[in-house]
């Protein structure tokens, strides 16, 4: 993070400084006993956090004894003792630049290569200079040239770069500014150029003497922000672009990028949705924008797109990406950004820059962090005493009820004429156990995790290697998730015209889970609720005890056996790699050719032992392999050039190819009679089931372009566009194009701002475009006929019958977006708010559109049906306070997004998991009967209409016919909030420094489908303590139905009863982190040391009273805040630690 | 300058390459996995694969018994015959209790599974003749595929009335894709067509596969013919004599009898033969039975299946309504009120209810929880009592129906009808129906085509519309037809909903 400066002024020293101006405010500092000159300047750099710019020819291997400096001293204290060891000295020349000189005044002279704008900076081999210095020799030299440079005040300026233009010759200024150079003839023209001024072009003609004055460019000491196939500084953006820094994610270590990113960018809503390790995260970037096909982000990992691939359980590519490794995230949002990625850039997209090489010399670095998650709650389950009384009470009432099977004098049977099971009871009938499954199924987790980094380099070349190891336990007994993960980068120039690089990554990563999606069945999660009290986790003799122990249950096995006997192992390996070569054509002009891969083998390996209750009868196991293998070559040519400083041209244009084959297969064996081999010999079993194995494959082949305008460095245009044309569509559609425009005003550059100094920035900018969106399976267009299993003299026979209707017609999902935004500074930035309007409407949704059934096919993707985001993003940055050594910053944002149904095919509706998709409602509505409570003893007569008797839940017959059934469900709440955000306050004192991280979420609601086992049906299992306010005679104001044996019938159903408002706000992150000062890194001979503790997840205020109202665990794309037997999200008390040397 | 020339040199290079790499088939990809209607249908082999595929569909209602109900008790429950215990699978009671409606996903089960039936028989129907193959073994093979398009058919017809009539495979563009409902009539007369078709195959008289054979076909005519002389064509005498000629050839065949032990009913190893004329296709591990679960009491731990649902079990009143020598009636037969604990067998539980014994799996729910039973489709028995009924309508009781009628009287231990009149003995005939076929997918059926319903008080026929179950709703008109499902309407804005829903 380095400036450096060298004669031959550069595009590439510009974003260095960039780069280091934009990273987070920190304390970090240090000074050895000796070290290079130069990496001394770079800590002072750091630590007083102004720019140094310096020649390495000056700098170059001087060495420093650095004992005397005192960081607490002013900079320039530290700068005399450090340069006067090597007869240099210091000019300041800006608030904030100090630029390093000789001591005494003279002129340099160097020829050097000139190098094309962006491209890195670099001496030619001496061979070659002392070969053109030959050559220039020997030319004529007829004139020499005088002058002096000098900054906006009329200072000299020294370290300027003089270069005649279009040639490799010449100097840079001396301390006062003056400079002396060999020019060919009159018609030559000289290029002053310096970080941080504006260049500038002047011919020689016949003046021997120049006086030349520079203008400061305020926009030079800009942030770089990665766009799609290049980069750009923030202030000549014209989209919407999110930047998170790889140290803004450290404050938050976690498993994965999705959860990292939470709460960082306006527009971008991660839903963290599972507690276990490593989680589940739903990410949307500007509300959902498709139906049937994917809502998730397009992710590219240093230029690799991951391809949305569907992975086990719920997993998606990037959850194998190591958080570590990145060095910043771009999210894209607006058109004019992602259309680049055309044809896949609908829902977004997330650019993952990952750390590199050094290119100031070897560095170490190690992180770590510990940490124990615990269950912040518990929820209120009946106890053994009351878990009895609900079933006497329940048979009490059995008559009520069905009165017929009561006649029969056999179908119930008292309860407490059961309790003879000497496990369970006492001679009286007394329970022997009273289990609390929450304490017993819930543990202290263990997590820990290091990150080793090596790095080293010049300005020629760098490499970095890169080593963590993640272990996490779950709070779950029995899950965890262990990662392995390794990367290689390097980037070398090798010519002048040539750079090379590459990333190798891998990752290893095991985990054990217990919450699969969908909750259904028996899962752990499922028996924490439902475990009888009464039951112990083992009997004395040590076998497993199961509620099926106790006559009459639905009987599940304990969780903690469900835990064991269950396996579900996820084995994943991902290797990322990729290459590319930038090749310098001329100046200003630039190829890069990349090549990347990634490949994804997964293998799910589960086993459930004999006897489970309803798991396995006969003991299970399967291994189900998955294999991703995707490939890209993409190549691009960038021009950048200006135009006698009023008009500015950046453009690029490039083609891509993407294949993507994914391969799976599966074996299945049943009938193990013991649980040694569990899946690890399949044979082992008595009866394997048919395998299965599937194959799929698909292209892309891409055109692109870009083209960034700008006239007098404040009006700025940008034209997009990308050609797609992809595989899986028919062949008359398999092409398509995608356009986008921006228009961005720089109003701050304009001459009537200069008089109003408080506004330091004021940026706006617009935008329109298309994208599109293509993720659906390979293959749709064609009328596939798929495999039927059929018996016939008992032995499997294989029908061949219709599978899929063929459309021809399928072509892309169309995204059409407009953005507008405002970006303001004030007071030299101290203050800073950005916003953005937007309108994003999707049509020809690719819908898994439903057909009649009679044509034997039940649903042809089509693209059908149209869908708008409408929102509001907003947020402020400010210093607050910054007195002397305390500095209290803040940081607020909101994110506002309405999502509506405009047409869907025939206008019907669609029901999707737990809710229904309708035209004029947001996608995530959840559906179902309107709970009014239960019928009194005074309404017996109009219950009886119903079929009902007074206990019984009374629903709201919404089309008054007299009977309830499903015509009378309606939306009854949505999964999706109207906004969400993040308050984050930051108070710094010295090296020490609390962050606390706040986040909120409103207008969304939770759908606890677990009611239905846990209070709907009572007696088969244990409920939730709410059970104990039923209707009773003299209980009539509940919403809970009288108990009654549940083969007596019940009433259980999607309900306004189960939808709670799930708007809440949590303690995110509670941080306090300790920067060691140099003197004490120092004396460690470290870079660099800093300890924190945070606790994550510290406090969730919210009326829902499940364990945690940011959740799903349903794979239906729209079942936001549904809820069956989820897993806690944990409270994690964490202390870490990071050393550099 | 050398940089410069290698510089442009490589980049020659790179555009060669590009150009290599964008051969225009790069985006041409195929379906490794799956066939596509264009390139199957190559092979004699591939006439079979697809004839195989239509006999699916027949299995799916069976095998979707769970927690959440079973398509194949939508019929059963209808009859008001019925009982259960699962208080989730609301679908039982909406049935039950005459409060149905066209979301219940049972019908829409039905519908979608028997028209992918019939979209499978279309696919072979047009596109076996293509195949170059041996003329005799297509027919035969056709035949197949004729006699399940009209099985398919004629369930749907009799359960929704007029319905669409499909017969060619359909794409995105056919116009039968939205298609109208056809009367009844126009179904029946194709299924009639498409029974001859299959009745002319050259198929054997039986198959000991599970594949249609002819005796499955000559018994599904006289079901047929028996069905459009009832209600709702209304046909008449015409059909009757068809009928009884129908299953007189597959009385006089020879080829099938009436099994000795109701145990056999299901006994797998008993399946195919005898009795079991046509029946729908299960082997253990493979493709087993998933309604075992179903038809066992509520938890009460008898069984090796953890998922004891208590989804359907018999009406105790209809029980009782057997004449107590009935062997039928007694513990075992085709009901079981008692069983033994699982982890006990020594332990006899009380089911508090009449299970039905008859899709009992005796060695599934003890040990394996693996079944291996098949699902009866028509059965010898049915056959002789459609005989007795028809031939009884055309010429009166024949010493020949009377035969047909006692056989299955004789095996419960009954005394032999004698001396009825013509009216008596159709009675008798029926009440002869309603007991030894009872929760086989029968009776409702039988309910419709006759417009009568079996009063378990008084041991007599009521009319259907008006018949009161014994626990209390009333048959209405709506009743003789389930609705088409909500989700079809919606799709196909072209349907009429059935009147009453």
């Amino acid at each position: 993070m380095g400036l450096v400066f060298t004669t031959g002024f550069s595009q590439l020293a510009t974003s260095q400084s960039i780069a280091f101006v934009a990273a987070p405010a920190k304390q970090y500092s240090s000074v050895r006993k000796e070290m290079k000159l130069k990496n001394a300047l770079l800590d002072l750099q750091r630590h007083y956090k102004v720019e140094i710019v310096f020649e390495d020819r000056l700098v170059g291997s001087s060495l420093v004894t650095s004992e005397a400096l005192n960081l607490d001293l002013p900079l320039e204290t530290n700068l005399e003792l450090v340069l006067a060891q090597n007869g240099l000295k210091y000019k300041k020349i800006r608030r904030n630049t100090y630029v390093i000189t000789e001591s005494k005044a003279k002129v340099a002279e160097i020829i050097k290569t000139t190098k094309p704008e962006g491209a890195p900076s670099i001496e030619m081999t001496p061979v070659e200079i002392n070969g053109i210095k030959t050559i220039k020799q020997m030319m004529v030299v007829d004139k020499i040239v005088k002058g002096k440079v000098s900054d906006e005040s009329g200072t000299g300026l020294p370290g300027v770069s003089v270069v005649v233009k279009g040639t490799q010759r010449g100097t840079s200024t001396a301390a006062d500014g003056a400079f002396e150079l060999e020019v060919p003839d009159d018609r030559a023209i000289l290029v002053f150029s310096f970080v941080g001024y504006k260049s500038k072009e002047i011919p020689v003609g016949a003046q021997s003497q120049m006086a030349v004055s520079l203008l400061p460019d305020e926009n030079a000491l800009d942030e770089i922000v990665v766009v799609g196939y290049g980069t750009v500084k923030k202030s000549d953006l014209t989209g919407a672009v999110g930047t998170v820094k790889g140290e803004v994610l450290q404050e938050r270590p976690s498993s994965s990028l999705n959860q990292g990113l939470s709460g960082r960018i306006t527009g971008v809503n991660v839903s963290s949705n599972s507690g276990r390790p490593g989680g589940r995260a739903n990410i949307r970037i500007r509300g959902a924008s498709s139906l049937s096909v994917s809502n998730n982000p397009l992710y590219v990992i240093d230029g690799v797109i991951l391809n949305a691939v569907d992975l086990q359980n719920g997993s998606t590519p990037i959850d194998y990406i190591n958080p570590n490794d990145i060095a910043s995230i771009e999210v894209l949002k607006d058109a004019s950004s992602t259309a680049i990625y055309g044809a896949r850039g609908a829902n977004g997209v997330i650019l993952v820059t990952t750390k590199r090489g050094t290119s100031n010399g070897g560095k170490v670095t190690y992180d770590t962090d510990f940490s124990i998650s615990v269950a912040p709650k518990k929820l209120a389950l009946m106890n053994s005493k009351e878990f009895l009384a609900v079933e006497d009470l329940a048979y009490k009432n059995a008559a009520k009820y069905d009165p017929v099977g009561w006649a029969t004098g056999t179908k119930y049977t008292d309860p407490k004429t059961k309790r003879t099971n000497p496990k369970l009871f006492d001679a009286q009938g007394n329970p022997l156990y009273d289990t609390d499954w929450q304490k017993e199924a819930f543990q202290k987790a263990f997590a820990q995790n290091h990150q080793l980094g090596f790095t080293n380099g010049n300005e020629k070349g760098s490499y970095g290697a890169f080593v963590n190891y993640r272990n996490q336990d779950g709070i779950a007994v029995g899950s965890w998730q262990k990662r392995y993960s390794a990367r290689f980068v390097f980037d070398s120039q090798i010519k002048s015209w040539l750079k090379v690089g590459g990333t190798l990554g891998y990752t290893d990563q095991n985990e054990k889970q217990v919450d699969q999606l969908d909750g259904g069945g028996i899962t752990m999660m499922r028996q924490v609720l439902e475990e009888l009290p009464i039951i112990p986790v083992r009997y004395p003799d040590g076998s497993w005890a199961s509620n099926r122990d106790y006559p009459g249950m639905e009987g599940g096995d304990n969780p903690l056996r469900v835990s064991a006997d269950r396996l579900y192992f996820l084995r994943t390996q991902t290797m990322l790699g990729s290459m590319y070569a930038t090749i310098s054509l001329a100046k200003g002009l630039e190829l890069k050719s990349s090549i990347g891969t990634n490949v994804i083998n997964q293998r799910l390996d589960y086993f459930a032992a004999k006897g489970m209750q309803y798991i396995s009868d006969n003991g299970d196991a399967y291994v189900r392999n998955n294999r991703y293998n995707s490939w890209q070559f993409e190549n691009y040519l960038t021009y950048y050039k200006d135009f006698a400083k009023i008009h500015s041209i950046n453009a690029m244009a490039g083609l891509s190819w993407q294949h993507v084959d994914r391969f799976e297969n599966q074996a299945t064996t049943q009938g193990f009679s013991d649980t040694y081999f569990q899946f690890n010999n399949l044979g082992g079993g008595s009866s394997p089931q048919a395998p299965s194995s599937n194959g799929q494959a698909y292209g892309l082949n891409s055109y692109f372009a870009r083209v960034n305008y700008g006239l007098l460095n404040k009006y700025l245009v940008t034209f997009t566009g990308r050609l797609d044309g992809s595989s899986k569509f028919g062949a008359a559609n398999q092409y398509a194009f995608f356009p986008s425009a921006a228009l961005a005003w720089r109003v701050t550059e304009e001459e009537f701002m200069k008089s109003i100094p408080a506004i330091s920035n004021l940026k706006l900018r617009t935008s329109y475009g298309a994208t599109g969106n293509s993720e659906i399976p390979a293959y749709r267009a064609l009328a596939g006929m798929g495999n039927y299993n059929v018996i016939f003299d008992g032995t499997r026979n294989i029908g061949i019958g219709i599978s899929r209707m063929s459309n021809p017609n399928l072509q892309w999902e169309k995204t059409r977006q407009v953005d507008f935004g405002v970006e303001l500074g004030l007071f030299a930035n101290r203050l800073s708010f950005e916003l953005d309007l937007y309108h994003r409407k999707v049509k020809d949704m690719l819908l898994d559109a439903p057909l009649p059934l009679s044509s034997g096919y039940t649903s042809i993707f089509s693209n059908i049906g149209s869908m708008e985001n409408k929102g509001i993003e907003f947020a402020v940055n400010s210093t607050n306070v910054k007195m002397g050594d305390f500095t209290w910053t803040t940081t607020f944002n909101i994110s506002i997004n309405k999502n509506k149904v405009l047409a869907l095919s025939g206008g019907s509706d669609i029901y999707s998991g737990n809710g229904v998709i309708r035209v004029g409602e947001p996608v995530g509505s959840f559906f179902g009967r309107v709970h009014l409570g239960t019928w009194g003893s005074s309404e017996l007569d109009q219950a009886k209409k119903y079929n009902m008797l007074p206990g019984d839940v009374k629903y709201k017959d919404l089309n008054n016919d007299g009977t309830i059934n499903d015509n009378d469900r309606t939306i009854i709440g949505k999964g999706i909030p109207d906004g969400f955000g993040t308050f984050l306050n930051t108070f710094q004192y010295k090296g020490l420094s609390l962050t606390v991280d706040l986040q909120y979420m409103y207008g969304n609601d939770v759908l606890d489908r677990s009611i239905h086992s846990a209070e709907d049906r009572q007696g088969i299992a244990n409920s939730y303590k709410t059970v104990l306010n039923a209707w009773t005679e003299t209980n009539q104001n509940t919403p809970i139905a009288q108990i009654r044996p549940i083969n007596a019938y019940y009433t259980t159903n999607n309900d306004s009863h189960k939808v709670t408002d799930g708007s809440f706000i949590r303690g995110r992150n509670l941080l306090l982190a300790y920067s060691f000062p140099s003197t004490v890194t120092s004396k460690l001979k470290l870079d660099r040391l800093r300890v924190y503790a945070s606790v994550q997840n510290f406090f969730v205020i919210t009326k829902f009273k499940g364990y945690d109202p940011e959740v799903s665990n349903s794979s239906a794309p729209f079942d936001q805040g549904l809820t069956l037997y989820d897993y806690p999200k944990p409270r994690v008390f964490m202390l870490g630690l990071n050393i550099g040397l | 300058m050398k940089g410069i020339t290698k510089k442009y040199r490589l980049l020659v290079l790179i555009a060669g390459a590009l150009w290599l790499g964008g051969c225009s088939d790069f985006l041409d990809e195929s379906d490794p996995s799956n066939f596509t209607v264009e390139n199957y249908f190559t092979k004699p082999e591939h006439a079979r694969s697809s004839v195989n595929s239509i006999y699916l569909a027949m299995r799916d209602p069976i095998m979707n018994s769970g927690f959440g109900g079973a398509d194949w008790a939508m019929t059963e429950f209808a009859t008001g015959l019925a009982a259960t215990d699962l208080g989730q699978a609301v679908n039982s009671y909406f049935i039950k209790d005459l409060r149905n409606t066209s979301d219940n996903s049972y019908g829409r089960d039905y519908w979608a599974s028997y028209y992918k039936g019939i979209a499978n028989a279309n696919l072979s129907i047009a596109k076996i003749p293509t195949i170059t193959m041996d003329a005799a073994a297509a027919k035969k093979i056709l035949g197949e595929a004729y006699f399940l398009r009209a099985w398919y058919y004629f369930n749907l017809v009799q359960l929704f009335g007029s319905i669409p009539l499909v017969t060619e495979p359909i794409s995105l563009t056919s116009e039968q894709l939205r298609p109208l409902q056809a009367p009844a009539e126009d179904v029946y007369k194709l299924i009639v067509e498409d029974l001859k078709t299959a009745e002319a195959a050259g198929l054997p008289w039986v198959d000991a596969t599970g594949k249609v054979s002819l005796g499955a076909v000559k018994a599904l005519q006289a079901k047929v013919y028996l069905t459009m002389a009832g209600y709702p064509l209304q046909k008449g005498a015409e059909y009757y004599t068809l009928a009884a000629k129908k299953a007189e050839e597959v009385i006089d065949s020879k080829q099938f009898k009436l099994f000795t032990s109701y145990d056999d009913l299901h006994n797998p190893t008993k399946k195919n033969i005898d009795e079991n004329i046509f029946m729908i296709q299960f082997k253990t591990q493979i493709v087993p039975g998933t309604w075992q679960g179903f038809i066992i009491p509520y938890n009460k731990n008898i069984s090796a299946y953890s998922d004891e649902t208590g989804g359907i079990y018999a009406n105790a009143d209809f029980v009782k309504s057997y004449d107590p020598a009935d062997l039928r009636a007694k513990e075992k037969q085709f009901f079981f009120t008692k069983f033994t604990n699982q982890s006990d067998r020594n332990l006899e539980v009380n089911l508090g209810g009449y299970f039905i014994y008859k899709h009992f799996d005796v060695a599934a729910q003890t040990t394996t929880a693996n079944s291996d039973l098949n699902w009866p489709v028509i059965r010898y028995a049915d056959v002789l009592l459609m005989y007795a009924e028809a031939s009884n309508e055309v010429s009166g009781p024949t010493a020949k129906a009377y035969d047909a009628a006692n056989a299955t009287r004789t095996r419960a231990q009954l005394p032999n009808l004698a001396g009825l009149s013509k009216d008596q003995f159709r009675e008798a005939v029926w009440k002869e129906r309603w007991y030894e076929l009872c929760f086989e997918n029968i009776t409702w059926f039988d309910m419709v085509r006759l417009r009568k319903a079996f009063n378990v008080g008084t041991k007599q026929f009521d009319n259907y519309v008006g018949h009161k179950f014994s626990y209390g709703p009333v048959l209405t008109e709506r009743e003789l037809l389930f609705p088409i499902p909500t989700v079809e309407l919606k799709n196909n804005t072209k349907l009429v909903p059935t009147k009453g829903y």
